[in-house]
């Protein structure tokens, strides 16, 4: 079956009409492709099916060009001097209220940040749940770093600062015990599976 | 265990293609076409949209530029990474549980 030319011709005009950046990246391949089912099935088919395809597609392929945004570290760096920054109002002005709301948005802020960091990352082998482990710990140590420069800074508590410090303080235990929890048992099933991998060679 | 998300039809069906190996274009709605037993038939918009967008999540990546086909056309081919296979391979696993779970509802099937 020969190609017609015509017909690579129009299609070639009609992929013009997708966004640029597919269009330079993918172009040549989309009417390679064309070409190619040219050669093998009848035109009437080939050009129908093109047909149905730009109109699904043609919407869907601006749609996400628009949408697209590269993953990027901005949003997550973001949060976490967004996260630090609480940590510092919270220390310098002292008051019980200011130091929890801080707290609070602190932590806020940091597990958001952690989500974003999360959501930037390609696409990856499944992990267990037990090798988040150290996020724990390090939530924990960050916020018992931070009561302790938070209590350092204000010098005596006072009426009510007892109470947050204390909420903060067992949090921060309550975080670090999981995470020290959740690493030996992480730890202790990789032990486990590279045994049974030596094993199985 | 944490799983990943069931992949839309269209990349499934790419990945699960390229679990053989490296393929071109063509070769690729081809072989999604022989695998489908002719259900599904991907266009160039939707086959190379698919293509984009599993680049960009690091599931398949293009391997080198071969055989030109003398009028500077280039043929690109795309293989699974290994992160790809994964996917592919827990897919899969995924779909033998689900028809084992309702393999009692095919016409003379044994109940699951």
């Amino acid at each position: 079956m020969t190609t017609p030319p015509g017909t690579l011709r129009i299609y070639q005009q009609l992929v013009r009409l997708y966004p640029r950046r597919f269009r330079e990246e993918y172009g040549p391949d989309l009417v390679g492709l064309v070409a190619d089912q040219l050669r093998d099935e009848p035109t009437w088919r080939v050009l129908a099916r093109s047909a149905v395809d730009l109109a699904l597609t043609l919407p869907a392929r601006h749609l996400e060009a628009h949408m697209d945004r590269a993953p990027t570290p901005v949003v997550p760096t973001l949060f976490g001097a967004l996260a630090l920054s609480a940590v510092v109002v919270g220390a310098t002005v002292g008051h019980p209220i200011v130091l929890l709301a801080c707290i609070a948005g602190a932590v806020a802020a940091g597990w958001l940040g952690l989500l974003a960091a999360h959501r930037s990352k390609p696409l990856t082998q499944p992990r267990p749940a037990t090798a988040h482990w150290w996020k724990l710990l390090a939530a924990g140590a960050g916020l018992l770093a931070a009561l302790v420069a938070a209590t350092t800074a204000i010098g005596e508590l006072p009426d009510g600062g007892w109470l947050v410090a204390m909420v903060t303080g067992l949090t921060a235990l309550v975080l670090l015990g999981a995470g020290i929890v959740l690493g030996i048992v992480h730890l202790a099933g990789r032990a486990r599976r590279g045994a049974a991998a030596a094993w199985s060679r | 265990m944490t799983r990943s998300k069931p992949l839309p039809a269209a990349s499934l069906h790419v990945v699960l293609a390229l679990l053989d190996g490296e393929l071109h274009g063509y070769a690729l709605m081809r072989r999604v076409e022989q695998l489908s037993d002719g259900a599904v038939r991907m266009g160039p918009g939707t086959l190379y949209g698919t293509l984009n967008r599993l680049v960009d999540t690091g599931l398949i990546e293009e391997t080198t530029d071969r055989s030109p086909r003398g009028d500077n056309e280039r043929r690109r081919y795309y293989e699974l990474t290994p992160n790809g296979r994964l996917v592919a391979v827990d897919e899969l696993t995924r779909l033998r549980a689900l028809v084992q779970r309702t393999a009692g509802h095919l016409p003379g099937g044994a109940p699951a």
